[in-house]
C-alpha cells in the first residue's frame, strides 16, 4: 500500500496508543485473555512467516521450538529456581541450536517431503520428552508454582501485565520481520520462495540464508513457548509440542496473507475473534465447532483468495479507492 | 527370545497391512495428481463409522460392509477431486497442502460434532478369536484384515498393469505432461486415482472395525504412519509404500516389544529421519538425487 511516510508514522502512533491503552479501557478478564491469545498467536505466526511465508518453506513442525522454549525455561525454573526471563533467553538459544541439525535434515528435502519431515521432528521431540521422567515429569507434566506477584519470575497478579509482555514480543517480532523485509536477505528469501534453483543460479547462497532465518524463526517461536507456559502455569509434552501449535502458526499466516508483515496478525485477529465469539455463543456444548469453522474459513481463503485477507484488502483498496490495478 | 521376536514381527506385519492400504492411497494420489492428501486418515475414520453404523443399525458384519464403504468413499473421492482439488492444481504446492489439510480439520471436527469423542466398537464372533501355532498367537480378525489388505493391494497392482485406465494412471504418474500429450484425459484419470485412494482408505476402516475402536481422531494414528511409510518408500511409488508400510508396522512392534510400551513411534520416526538423512528421496527412488 502506498501510504506516504508521514501517514505511516501517524498510523503507527495511533496504533501504539490504542494497543497500550486497551487493557486499561477493557477490564473484563475474558476480553484480556482473548487479547493475549491474539497477540501470542500473532507472534507465533510472525515467527513462522519468516520461513513459511517469505521463503515458502512449509513447516508444520514449529511446535518443536515452542516446546523446547517452554521446557527449557520451566526446567530451569522448577528444578533450579532460575527466573523464566533468563530461561526464556536460554530456551531461545536451545531452539536455535536445535534448528541447526533439524534444518540440515529437512532443508535438503523439498515440498511435501519437507513438510512431513518437519512434522516428524516435532513428534520425535514430543516422544522424547514423554520419556524424560526424572527432570521433565514425563507424560503427566507439572504445574508451575504460583508465586502470586513476582515480576522478576515472570509472574503477575494482573492479566494486563501478561498482555504487555506478549505485546512487547510481538513488536520485536514485527520489527525483526520489517528489518529483514527491507534488507537484501528479505529479497533472497522471496527469491528462494519463488524458485530455489533459479535463486541459487543467480548467486543466492540458499542453504545459508535458509539456515540463518530458520534460526531466527526457531528462536522467536521458543520465546512464545516460555511465555505460554508461564501464562497457563502448566506444562506437559502434549501441550508444549502440540501439533495444533504448528497448525495455528501456519494457519494464521495463510489466512491473513503469507509473506507479508501484517498477514499473521490479521489472520489471528479473524480466527481468534471468530473462535471467541463461537465459544461465547455456544459455550463448550458442541465440541469441534470452533475448528470446523476455522477449516471452512481456511478452505474459503485458499479457494477464492489465495493471497489471504491482505491480498483481498489490497484488491478492494485499489479497485474502489485508488482505481489502480492491483498487483497480481 | 526367538518366540518374542517372531511374535513381534507377526504383530507388526498384521498391522502393517492396514498401514499399507492407507499409504498406498496417499502415494497413488501423489503419483497421479501430484498432491499430498493430508485428509487420508479422516477417510479411514469415515470408513470405520460407515461400518459401525451398518453393524449397529442393520446388523451387518463390518467385513461385509466393505461393499458399502469402498464405493461410498470412491464416489466421495471423485467429487472432492472434481469440486475442490481440481481448483488448486498448479505449480505452487502451498494451496494444495493447505486445502487437503483444511479438509482433514473439517472432517475431523465435523465427526466430533456429529458423533462425539466416544469410542465406538463393534463386537463380532471372531473379534476375540485367535490361533495358536507353536508358541505364536495370531488374532483372527487381524489376520483377515491383513489378507484382505494384501488382496486389495494385489488387485490394484493388476488394475494398474493390465487395464487401459490403470496404464493411463501409471503413465500420468511417471510423466504427466507426456501422458497428457498422448491423449490421456487428466480430469478423468485424476478423479479415478482420488476415488481409488479413498476407497482403499474406506476398506482400511471397515477392516479395522472388528478389532479397533472408531473415534474422531482415529485417522491421525494411521495417517502419521502412512506418511512415514510413503516418504520412506518414495512418494508416488506404490510398491515402495507397500513394502515400507510392512516395515513400519514391524519397526513399531519391535519398538514396543524391546524398547518400551510407549516407544513404538520413536523407533519408527528414528528410522524415517535416518532414511531421510541418507536417502532424501526414500528407499524406492529409482536413482539418488
Amino acid at each position: 500500500m502506498q501510504t506516504s511516510g508521514n501517514m505511516k508514522w501517524l498510523w503507527l502512533a495511533i496504533g501504539a496508543v490504542v494497543m497500550l491503552a486497551l487493557p486499561q479501557l477493557v477490564t473484563s478478564s475474558f476480553a484480556i485473555d482473548i487479547f493475549i491469545r491474539i497477540l501470542l498467536f500473532s507472534f507465533i505466526g510472525v515467527a513462522w512467516n519468516l520461513m513459511g511465508g517469505y521463503a515458502k518453506q512449509l513447516s508444520l513442525g514449529h511446535a518443536a521450538y515452542f516446546g523446547l522454549g517452554a521446557y527449557t525455561s520451566t526446567i530451569m525454573q522448577v528444578n533450579y529456581g532460575i527466573s523464566p526471563w533468563i530461561g526464556m533467553i536460554a530456551g531461545g538459544v536451545v531452539a536455535m541450536l536445535a534448528s541447526l541439525p533439524i534444518g540440515w535434515l529437512c532443508f535438503r528435502l523439498r515440498g511435501p517431503y519437507f513438510t512431513i519431515a518437519t512434522i516428524a521432528t516435532a513428534q520425535v521431540l514430543m516422544l522424547i520428552f514423554l520419556k524424560f521422567r526424572d527432570f521433565a515429569w514425563g507424560a503427566e507434566g507439572t504445574t508451575i508454582p504460583n508465586l502470586g506477584s513476582a515480576p522478576l519470575m515472570m509472574q503477575f497478579e494482573e492479566k494486563s501485565s501478561y498482555y504487555y509482555v506478549v505485546l512487547g514480543l510481538l513488536v520485536v517480532g514485527l520489527w525483526i520481520t520489517h528489518q529483514i523485509e527491507k534488507s537484501w536477505i528479505g529479497y533472497y528469501l522471496v527469491a528462494i520462495g519463488e524458485d530455489e534453483d533459479a535463486a541459487e543460479a543467480v548467486g543466492v547462497n540458499a542453504p545459508k540464508v535458509k539456515r540463518d532465518i530458520y534460526m531466527i524463526s526457531a528462536l522467536l517461536t521458543a520465546l512464545a513457548g516460555t511465555f505460554y507456559t508461564q501464562y497457563i502455569y502448566f506444562i506437559d509434552p502434549a501441550t508444549a509440542f502440540s501439533f495444533s501449535v504448528s497448525i495455528e502458526a501456519a494457519l494464521v499466516s495463510i489466512v491473513g496473507g503469507i509473506g507479508t508483515l501484517w498477514g499473521p496478525v490479521i489472520g489471528t485477529v479473524l480466527l481468534e475473534t471468530t473462535s471467541a465469539l463461537l465459544q461465547s455463543w455456544l459455550g463448550s456444548s458442541v465440541g469441534g465447532i470452533q475448528l470446523t469453522v476455522y477449516s471452512l474459513i481456511l478452505m474459503a481463503v485458499i479457494l477464492w483468495r489465495p493471497t489471504g485477507l491482505i491480498g483481498f484488502a489490497t484488491d478492494i483498496y485499489h479497485r474502489t479507492i485508488r482505481r489502480k490495478p492491483a498487483r497480481a | 527370545m526367538w518366540e518374542t521376536l517372531a511374535q513381534a514381527v507377526i504383530n507388526g506385519l498384521l498391522i502393517g497391512g492396514i498401514y499399507a492400504l492407507v499409504s498406498i492411497g496417499v502415494t497413488l494420489i501423489f503419483g497421479v495428481v501430484k498432491i499430498v492428501n493430508f485428509a487420508q486418515g479422516e477417510f479411514v475414520m469415515i470408513g470405520m463409522y460407515i461400518s459401525f453404523f451398518l453393524a449397529t443399525q442393520f446388523g451387518i458384519d463390518p467385513l461385509a460392509s466393505l461393499v458399502a464403504s469402498m464405493p461410498v468413499l470412491f464416489l466421495a473421492g471423485v467429487l472432492i477431486q472434481h469440486f475442490l482439488i481440481r481448483r488448486v492444481l498448479g505449480p505452487n504446492d502451498m494451496p494444495q497442502i493447505f486445502l487437503t489439510f483444511a479438509l482433514s480439520l473439517l472432517l475431523l471436527n465435523l465427526s466430533l460434532m456429529l458423533f462425539s469423542a466416544n469410542y465406538r466398537t463393534v463386537h463380532t464372533s471372531y473379534s476375540d478369536e485367535a490361533w495358536h501355532i507353536g508358541g505364536l498367537y495370531i488374532p483372527v480378525a487381524k489376520l483377515i484384515a491383513f489378507v484382505v489388505a494384501m488382496a486389495l493391494s494385489g488387485l490394484l497392482w493388476v488394475f494398474l498393469h493390465t487395464t487401459d485406465l490403470g496404464r493411463a494412471m501409471r503413465a500420468a504418474s511417471q510423466n504427466r505432461d507426456v501422458a497428457m500429450l498422448m491423449g490421456i484425459n487428466p480430469n478423468r484419470v485424476f478423479a479415478v486415482a482420488f476415488g481409488t485412494a479413498l476407497a482403499l482408505a474406506g476398506a482400511a476402516g471397515s477392516l479395522l472395525m472388528p478389532f479397533y475402536s472408531a473415534y474422531p481422531f482415529v485417522g491421525q494414528v494411521f495417517v502419521l504412519m502412512a506418511f512415514v511409510a510413503v516418504v520412506m518408500g518414495t512418494l508416488g511409488n506404490v510398491m515402495g509404500a507397500l513394502v515400507a508400510s510392512l516395515m513400519m508396522g514391524v519397526a513399531e512392534s519391535l519398538g514396543i516389544q524391546f524398547v518400551g510400551a510407549d516407544s513404538g513411534l520413536i523407533v519408527v520416526f528414528a528410522l524415517l529421519l535416518l532414511t531421510l538423512a541418507f536417502r532424501p528421496s526414500g528407499l524406492g527412488a529409482r536413482r539418488g538425487r
